[in-house]
């Protein structure tokens, strides 16, 4: 089960309004390499662990994007705090806006809705890590280039922060990969 | 560089006038690996700040530095400093999960552990509880504004 702490992992606080970031930033709410994507990826995939080490592993890092998942949507309502229909017209998010308001709604950059092809489950423990893998170098490299498309660093940050979060992730994988891979799965 | 100075400044210690009883546990907390293996871990703080308590496994971009937070006020510096040793425990659990027999590590995990319920407790009893077990005031006050979601008027947390 969850229980909620009434903190974010890592505190957002953005004071300036920038619809085309929000635009961006959505993508990690709801992309195909969002945080919503990994969590859920990894919350499937931990029952299929053959062992303790991979559920508990599993269960950990899904648990801790599930809280990144309320960072990036906290950024992105925090980024389009008081903005007119208007602006968000002007900024490309009048798609967005007309269907969901200022609600929050996972799509890609681009506006397609989340979708569960963006996880893959296989059950074969190799193959499902190293989607894993994949998955938090994909979103390392997402990260960078919205460090690269902002220049607030009230927005840079966090991302920062999240960035560095892949990196780890992924280590943790390759170990536990390297770890099942030598025990002959 | 984007962010320059860094110089760790939201302990409660750094803001003037407070005299809190948590402040020397919270000063006592930056010397816990002094008896450990000081090149292999970042502090709570320094690992917070980097997103990553491991120092072999921190990659900053492009030469970046890492956000420096600043607390506008105790509420903010303590939830800060909870948010920190959370996240160490967090951070050292995944690591542990796979290195189970790793005590010098599951130690200072421990020690994190103890400070953090010491640290909630501190902060549900001034300002309002961060999980549900530690809503025991008279008046139900889980639902209270701020929800770390929120911005009020540029900080959050006030």
């Amino acid at each position: 089960m969850f229980k909620y702490m009434k903190t974010l992992n890592y505190p957002v606080n953005i004071k300036k309004k920038d619809l085309k970031m929000a635009r961006y930033l959505l993508t990690q709410f709801g992309g195909a390499n969002s945080e919503l994507a990994a969590s859920l990826r990894y919350f499937s995939q931990k029952f299929s662990m053959p062992d303790e080490k991979g559920k508990a592993l599993l269960n950990d890092i899904a648990t801790e994007e599930l809280g990144h998942v309320e960072m990036i949507a906290t950024m992105v309502k925090q980024l389009t705090e008081g903005a007119s229909p208007e602006e968000m017209k002007n900024a490309g998010l009048g798609d967005i806006y007309s269907e969901h308001g200022m609600g929050l709604y996972p799509t890609n950059a681009s506006g397609s809705p989340f979708t569960a092809t963006y996880f893959a489950v296989t059950g074969d423990v190799l193959a499902d890590l190293s989607e894993d893998m994949a998955a938090e170098q994909k979103a390392r490299a997402v990260y960078e280039n919205l460090i690269n498309l902002s220049t607030d660093k009230d927005v840079i940050g966090p991302l920062l922060f999240l960035r560095q979060r892949e990196i780890i992730h992924f280590n943790r994988f390759n170990e536990l990969y390297n770890y099942y891979k030598k025990k002959g799965y | 560089m984007l962010f320059e100075n860094n110089d760790f400044d939201f302990d409660l210690l750094s803001l003037s006038g407070l005299n809190l009883d948590t402040s020397q546990m919270i000063y006592n907390n930056q010397n816990y690996f002094n008896d450990m293996n000081s090149n292999k871990l970042y502090s709570s703080k320094e690992g917070f700040l980097r997103g990553n308590m491991w120092v072999n496994e921190y990659v900053p971009y492009k030469g970046m530095n890492y956000m420096n937070l600043v607390p506008t006020c105790e509420r903010e510096a303590l939830l800060y400093k909870i948010m920190e040793v959370d996240f160490a425990i967090n951070d050292l659990n995944l690591y542990l999960d796979l290195h189970p027999e790793d005590y010098e590590v599951y130690n200072q995990f421990k020690k994190y552990v103890t400070e953090c319920i010491r640290l909630k407790d501190d902060y549900s009893k001034k300002y309002g509880p961060l999980s549900l077990e530690e809503t025991t005031k008279e008046k139900y006050n889980w639902l209270n504004n701020p929800w770390p979601w929120d911005k009020t008027g540029g900080s959050m947390y006030v």
